[in-house]
């Protein structure tokens, strides 16, 4: 045997095991291999299922994936080694892929079309379009067509870049050799060539070039293992097997036929439903028999599968689908606002086109030979009107007319720096080092770019608890055998610093974590089975090391004569039980879907799992049956407490159910998660009757999942208890203090958790998220009408108690938090089966906003989304969800925003949410530092926004007045298409990415200052009136300065045009700059360069000789009076915000512009600081 | 609050010596930008800083004010309204149809008194009141490269509907220069020839770039409607100044455009006499026509609102600067005194 791979290594070791287990290895192999029948009986459709135990939820739904059984229109069928036949109708797609978007012929019209999606594109088009009607021709044609032009050219050339490079990599993808079958042979063909039907053969570490169904494994129980981290980002193994039916046969030899009947293609990375048809055979195939497209086969040398979905239609690339897209909270408001904005928009331009009726009213006998109107043609033979449609249609161009000239008073391109700076804001968090873990190595992300400000908004958190308040790494902390308590631990002896090893041929065998023993009970497993605690101990470790799903890894380290064994599961809280079993001498050595290999105490041992019932949702427990050496049948049960006792025997052992309950009451109470492991002797007659039963269900075609349960749950019953298992999960480093900061912030904590109600106390306890100072109000009942009462019980005792706190409040002047009696609510899941969706909500809703904390236990994953619902709907607070489990995907979804947590539970929580990091405490960081700073920024980026298109509207707005009301801008064409896209948009993006109200030390020493957001003070009704006001000021003292200085003067329109141009940029960007916090050497750069920008511009566009302001600016210029007006403009325009602003920072000022000048002279303020927070201190006794 | 330290949790036993080796840690480079927390200036409105700069602003703007109301001051300004007075009263009722009637004496005679000493150089203008020379109408109708290029001289697209006449392309085209002003103005002063200097009126860019000196009026006022002047066809455009002037559109209805200047002082109580020709028709739209004599000063023409404007502003500022001392001292804040957060000042809680 060669030992180059590691599977390999496994095997290579075995020879110098103890004799016994050698002789029992090598037989099971020869048996395996010559095909036994009895053997054969006991694997057909044996376990091929991936078992995943703990309280996730992915797997009910897997589970409920592979309960719909396939009809026949939604087949497709597969001819196994034909694909001539298979492909013959042509319905199935070939293996080469398309994820670039467009190609070069379509790519002008496909990238057109979907960038006009944008409602404000298609205002611009719209408005562009309006222009180009001869009657309408405000601006030149080009200058009309820029801005969206720009914006489109943009926005092409990055999406054409992007799409460029998914060419390149699917060319380079595409063109991957794979071996395939060919004529009896294996022969390299390109990715791209490869269609449904071939059969391909994979070697170790290699790709795997489209879905396909596993036929044979180098292994000879047909195991092989795959990661998946590119298709959901867990890096542990998965197991995946062949069918017995398929193992032995050789592609290269015989000729392998059948036909695979399958679902059609769907994006269910954790489902796939088929059978297969082989020498008459109907095989089953599940999940666990396919390996998908970007999945990498590790640890197996060879592995050959038939290609059942190609190319697009493989499962990774039906999942390539991008974020889910939200909009954030500010975006909703400022929709209003740009209502308001158009409404004002259609009243300047009825006041212009009502002006302009009455003017041509007045004047009608005289149109037609003003001078500066002449209405009549005479260069023609026969006078005609030139130019003119009549009173109505005149109207009507005049108002058309309008709306193109004062078309930015809607700032479309603020939609487009919100992109941009939403990406900049983006990058800052990404780029955080505070927000970056260490342990699983990853950065936070950002997964929707739209909803950065609604972090500073935050009212409500939901969170899960394991995992995200956890670390989701479980240890094994102690166990109750047969009424015994063992969790000693505490003597740490040089021998438990090592741990438990085997040797084996001078080479050490260890596993990878090192659990803590109990002496006693490890006494008492080195013992042997002969005493009764012995034997007990001994089936308990037992079913601890064989009932899971856990694959052994034999890991490599420097040191040669050590190897490491890492336990590779999907479940955390399995990995700790085998890791325990294993510290105590039930080492799990090997498992293949037949047999495992137990070590126990040194003597290797072989069992045949002759049956595995997987965890699901309902049962909420997990069986194995063994075949153990000495030909005895033992199912090994594992599961919940609450289902657990309920499938016990309880007319034997009471004392010791009794004993055991007792101590998994005392383990839940220290926060521990508690498994209750049960086993039953099966006689051969029981044996008989399970296995045809279960022979039966997982053939059956129709409802095979409900028939499996229903084996599942006969099998399960009259249990013998043996004991339980406490598992420590180990809380996130700094989650007590993150929590208090959020709470002090004024966020409400809700911890949604599927654990027992004692564990959540306790666990609610240590994470600071309960104090000895709550009352608690526990809601835990099993019908309506008794929940109803007790959730009216649970509002009168609240509402008392913030009454009363109420009146020493008034009387007592002590800290607020100090004398109120927080009240806590903690409510179980069936009591919410009853609450939600009933009328009972609204109550449970009062209650909740009652209590400052709120606790939800045994939740399922729709109650969790279900209370999110709840109160987002009766609020308008924000809610933000943050999880890391499949089950917490739901709440994800459903909240403002999802926040998943990157860590031991797979990615799918991280798929479903808007933002992901590695641990919840990170969550302060975002929300009080980034969330604040982001809502600040975009708050005062939209508004100013607002002003800076709209003073520039009014300007021109103003000069209509002055032109018989017919649209004529004296500022020339080209600045004001530039004034949005280069003149003014720089300074704004670069302050909404950069500038900070206060630094990150401030934020996180008064989390108060999180309120800010709560209360909406960065953008409101009130500012967006006041800017508005503010905006109509200041565009009045911009134009009519120059204009009663100008008046009755020489003065042409171009020159006082370049006045005013310069004038509005310099205005807006001052009044920017006058609201800068933080001036670094970018925001200069942004806001003066932008100024002199605008004077190059000017200077530019007025050495044009074919424009009529050739030369303005340089006569202009060289004039005292206009830089005269320009600095009275400026100082004049910018006074009442100056003094609104310095009258309502120093008398009525918010808590951030303290904070503020707090951190501006520090050194004076932090004596000052010492004094308050001694206040609580000394207030405290008084009452 | 240590929930921020960047000491990461040591994360169990296992994954922490598997994340010891691990060679492309993605921990985002440490950076001044990155981090946000480049160098920053944090401006900050303290009440010795905004009295400070109200105070600047009134010590900047008050002389300014001061300085320019002296110049418009010394601005010398004689303007004679003469669009009524020139109509003899027997067409007083029906001014339109004298000003179209081709063979009434246009002639007209206007005696101005100098007030002050006028010194050199006197700038002549007239002054038209609601005359829209900014109408939308009005100013598109022209045509920059005709006027700029003999070799498209007939490029009238844009100059409707002054575009042909007599089926052939007008240069100048278009409304503006069709209504080139056209009264005329000569002085005396004690019986002789006051001489007006109407070179160098116009903008010498125009001259030299935008008006061609190879391009010549052709067909020019031989509509049914004669709007204004006529102009020489053997002079080029670029030394047609006042058409120049003309095309150069005002910006506000009421304007003033130079006509000429007079090169010499003009003493006080000495009376000008003006033979004008009254020949534009501004009656059909209630327009009115000013002879402007003027000096100018470092700022310009005779305005005083500058000058007020910037007493106004300053006087406020200096006011307002007062007031806010007063303001300060009366009822002062200790800035950044965290007892006025809002969580320490109302104890109750809310």
């Amino acid at each position: 045997m060669d030992s180059k791979t590691p599977i390999e290594n496994l095997y290579s070791i075995e020879p110098a095991l103890s004799s016994s287990s050698r002789r029992s290895n090598f037989s099971s192999k020869s048996k395996s291999l010559g095909g036994n029948s009895i053997r054969e009986v006991n694997f057909v459709d044996l376990g091929p299922k991936p078992v995943k135990y703990g309280s996730r939820g992915a797997e009910s739904e897997t589970y409920s994936m592979s309960q719909r059984e396939i009809n026949d229109e939604d087949a497709r069928l597969v001819q196994i080694n034909d694909p001539v036949k298979t492909n013959e109708r042509f319905e199935f797609a070939g293996n080469s892929i398309r994820t670039g978007k467009y190609s070069i012929l379509t790519f002008l019209p496909r990238n057109l079309f979907e960038q006009f999606h944008r409602v404000a594109y298609v205002y611009f088009l719209v408005i562009a379009v309006l222009n180009q009607l001869p009657q309408l021709a405000v601006f030149g044609r080009f200058a009309s067509i820029l801005p969206l032009a720009f914006v489109l050219l943009v926005t092409a050339v990055k999406d054409a870049y992007e799409d460029y490079r998914r060419h390149r990599a699917d060319n380079i993808e595409n063109n991957r050799p794979a071996s395939v079958l060919v004529n009896h042979e294996f022969q390299q063909k390109k990715w791209k060539d490869i269609q449904v039907g071939e059969i391909i053969k994979i070697h170790a570490n290699e790709t795997i070039p489209c879905d396909m169904v596993l036929l044979s494994t180098c292994d000879p129980t047909g195991v092989a293992y795959v990661q998946t981290i590119n298709l959901d980002g867990e890096s542990n193994l998965k197991t995946r097997y062949a069918k017995q039916e398929t193992l032995l046969k050789i592609p290269e030899k015989e000729n392998v036929s059948g036909v695979i009947k399958c679902e059609k293609p769907n994006r269910n990375i954790y489902g796939f439903q088929a059978n297969m048809e082989v020498d008459g055979k109907r095989v089953s195939l599940g999940p666990s028999n396919i390996i998908l497209r970007g999945c990498e086969l590790k640890n197996t040398t060879w592995a050959v599968g038939v290609a059942v979905y190609a190319g697009r239609e493989t499962k990774a690339m039906l999942n390539n689908s991008g974020a889910p897209s939200k909009r954030s909270r500010l975006e909703t408001h400022m929709n209003l606002e740009i209502i308001f904005l158009s409404l004002f928009l259609t009243a300047l331009c009825t006041v212009v086109s009502v002006c302009a009726a009455v003017w041509l009213r007045r004047h009608r006998d005289e149109l037609d030979y003003l001078p500066f109107y002449r209405r009549k043609d005479f260069s023609e033979d026969e006078e005609e009107n030139y130019n003119y449609y009549g009173w109505g249609l005149e109207i009507l161009f005049t108002f058309l007319m309008s709306v193109i000239v004062f078309q930015i008073m809607i700032p479309i391109s603020l939609y487009i720096s919100m992109e941009l700076v939403r990406v900049g804001q983006a990058y800052f968090m990404i780029r955080d080092t505070q927000m970056y873990d260490e342990a699983s190595n990853s950065r936070f992300q950002c997964r929707a770019l739209n909803i950065n400000e609604d972090l500073g908004q935050i009212k409500y958190i939901f969170s899960d608890k394991t995992g995200t308040l956890t670390e989701n790494k479980m240890e094994f902390q102690c166990a109750s055998i047969w009424g015994v308590d063992y969790n000693g631990g505490k003597v740490s002896s040089q021998d438990q610093k090592d741990g438990y090893f085997v040797q084996v041929d001078g080479k050490v065998l260890r596993p990878k974590m090192v659990v803590k023993t109990d002496p006693e009970l490890l006494q008492f497993a080195r013992s042997g089975k002969e005493t009764k605690e012995g034997s007990h101990i001994h089936d308990f470790f037992l079913a601890l090391a064989a009932c899971n799903t856990i694959v052994p890894l034999i890991v490599d380290t420097p040191d040669p004569t050590l190897k490491l064994i890492d336990y590779q599961g999907e479940s955390p809280d399995e990995q700790a039980l085998v890791y325990a079993a294993a510290a105590y001498g039930f080492m799990l050595i090997e498992r293949t879907s037949g047999h495992i290999v137990i070590d126990i105490q040194g003597e290797r041992q072989r069992f045949n799992v002759l049956g595995l019932h997987e965890f699901d949702s309902d049962r909420k427990r997990m069986s194995v049956i063994l075949g153990l050496p000495n030909k005895s049948v033992k199912a090994f049960v594992k599961g919940a407490d609450t289902t657990m006792f309920s499938v016990i025997d309880r007319s034997s052992n009471t004392s010791i159910i009794r004993a055991t309950e007792a101590h998994l009451h005392s383990y839940s109470s220290i926060g521990l998660r508690t498994l209750v492991i049960g086993m039953r002797e099966l006689s051969t007659s029981e044996f008989e009757e399970w296995h045809s039963a279960f022979e039966v269900a997982s053939t059956a075609l129709m409802g095979r999942a409900s028939l499996l349960r229903k084996v599942a749950s006969n099998v399960e019953s009259n249990l013998c208890i043996l004991g339980a298992s406490g598992i420590e999960d180990k809380l996130q480093g700094g989650v007590p203090e993150a929590i208090e900061s959020l709470r002090t912030a004024g966020i409400k904590v809700w911890v949604l958790t599927g654990d027992k109600q004692e564990t959540a106390i306790s666990i609610g306890y240590s994470s600071k998220l309960l104090t000895n100072k709550m009352t608690q109000i526990i809601v835990n009942n099993n019908s309506k009408e008794s929940c109803r009462k007790s959730l009216e019980d649970a509002i009168i005792m609240s509402k008392k108690l913030t009454t009363m706190s109420g009146t020493t409040n008034d009387t007592g002047r002590t800290l607020g938090a100090a004398s109120l009696t927080p009240v806590a609510l903690i409510i179980d899941g069936t009591s919410l089966v009853y609450i939600l969706d009933s009328e009972l909500e609204e109550r449970l809703f009062e209650l909740a906003s009652n209590c400052s904390v709120v606790l939800c236990c045994r939740v399922a994953p729709l109650q969790k989304a279900g209370i999110v619902a709840l109160v987002k709907k009766r609020t308008s607070d924000m809610t933000l969800a943050i999880g890391d489990g499949a089950n917490d995907v739901s709440m994800i979804q459903m909240a403002d925003v999802g926040v998943g947590i990157s860590g031991q539970e797979g990615r799918q929580a991280v798929m479903a949410s808007d933002f992901a990091m590695g641990q919840f405490r990170f969550l302060v960081t975002l929300l009080l530092v980034h969330g604040h700073w982001n809502y600040q920024r975009m708050g005062y980026m939209i508004l100013y926004n607002f002003y800076r298109n709209a003073v520039f509207v009014l300007v021109l707005f103003w000069y209509v007045l002055f032109t018989c009301f017919t649209l004529t801008t004296a500022i020339n064409e080209w600045s004001s298409v530039l004034y949005s896209v280069i003149y003014t948009s720089v300074p704004t993006i670069v302050v909404g990415i950069l500038d900070k109200d206060l630094s990150r030390r401030t934020l996180l020493k008064y989390p108060q200052l999180y309120g800010a957001g709560h209360r909406e003070e960065c953008y409101n009704k009130t500012l967006f009136w006041i800017t508005m006001i503010d905006t109509v000021w200041q565009s009045a003292v911009v134009f009519y300065i120059p204009l009663l200085a100008y008046w009755r003067s020489t003065i042409d329109a171009s020159s006082i045009g370049d006045l005013w141009t310069l004038a509005v940029v310099i205005l807006v960007n001052l009044h920017l700059a006058m609201d800068v916090i933080r001036w670094n050497w970018i925001t200069h750069a942004a806001i003066w360069g932008s100024i002199i920008a605008t004077f190059i511009c000017v200077i530019i566009i007025d050495a044009v000789p074919t424009l009529v302001g050739y030369w303005a600016i340089f006569h202009i210029a060289r004039t005292g009076l206009f830089w005269l007006c320009l600095l009275a403009i400026i100082v004049t325009a910018l006074i009442p915000r100056f003094v609104v602003k310095v009258l309502y920072q120093f008398y009525t000022p918010c808590d951030v512009q303290i904070a503020r000048e707090a951190e501006k002279f520090q050194a004076e303020i932090q004596s000052a600081a010492v004094e308050v927070e001694m206040n609580p201190i000394l207030d405290h006794p008084r009452p | 609050m240590s929930s921020n330290t960047p000491s990461s949790s040591a994360g169990g036993v296992g994954s922490a010596d598997s994340a010891a080796p691990r060679r492309n840690s993605k921990r985002p480079k440490y950076s001044k930008f990155t981090q946000q927390e480049l160098p920053a200036c944090k401006p900050i409105l303290t009440p010795r800083w905004v009295i400070s700069a109200f105070m600047l602003v009134s010590i900047v703007f008050i002389p300014i004010g001061v300085v320019s109301l002296f110049a418009s001051r010394d601005v010398v300004e004689i303007v004679d309204r003469y669009e009524t007075a020139c109509v003899p009263d027997n067409f007083r009722n029906d001014k339109v149809s004298f000003i179209q009637n081709e063979t009434t004496n246009k002639i007209c005679t206007r005696n101005l008194t100098v007030p002050k000493r006028m010194k050199q150089p006197i700038y002549v203008y007239y002054q038209l009141d609601n005359f829209y020379q900014n109408h939308r109408r009005y100013v598109k109708s022209r045509s920059d490269s005709q006027l700029k290029d003999n070799s498209s001289w007939d490029d009238v697209s844009s100059c409707k509907p002054e575009d042909n006449a007599n089926g052939m392309p007008i240069v100048p085209c278009g409304l503006i220069a069709w209504s080139l002003f056209n009264d005329t103005y000569n002085f005396s002063l004690n019986n002789q020839q006051l001489a007006v200097n109407k070179r160098g009126i116009s903008w010498k860019s125009d001259r030299d770039s935008k008006f061609g000196s190879d391009v010549f009026p052709r067909n020019f006022q031989n509509g049914l409607l004669i709007g204004g002047k006529r102009l020489d066809p053997n002079v080029s455009l670029s030394e047609q100044e006042d058409l120049i002037v003309w095309m150069r559109t005002a910006a506000l209805p009421t304007f003033r455009k130079l006509y000429g200047k007079i090169e010499r002082d003009l003493q006080p109580n000495e009376v000008i006499q003006v033979t004008l020709e009254n020949n534009y028709n501004t009656y059909s739209f209630n327009g009115k026509k000013r002879l402007v004599l003027s000096t100018t000063s470092w700022l310009g023409g005779k305005n005083d609102f500058l000058g007020i404007a910037y007493l106004t502003v300053g006087g406020l500022c200096f006011f307002l600067a007062l007031s806010f001392t007063i303001v300060y001292l009366v009822k002062p804040r200790r800035l950044g005194d965290p007892s006025y957060l809002s969580w320490n000042r109302n104890p109750g809680g809310h």
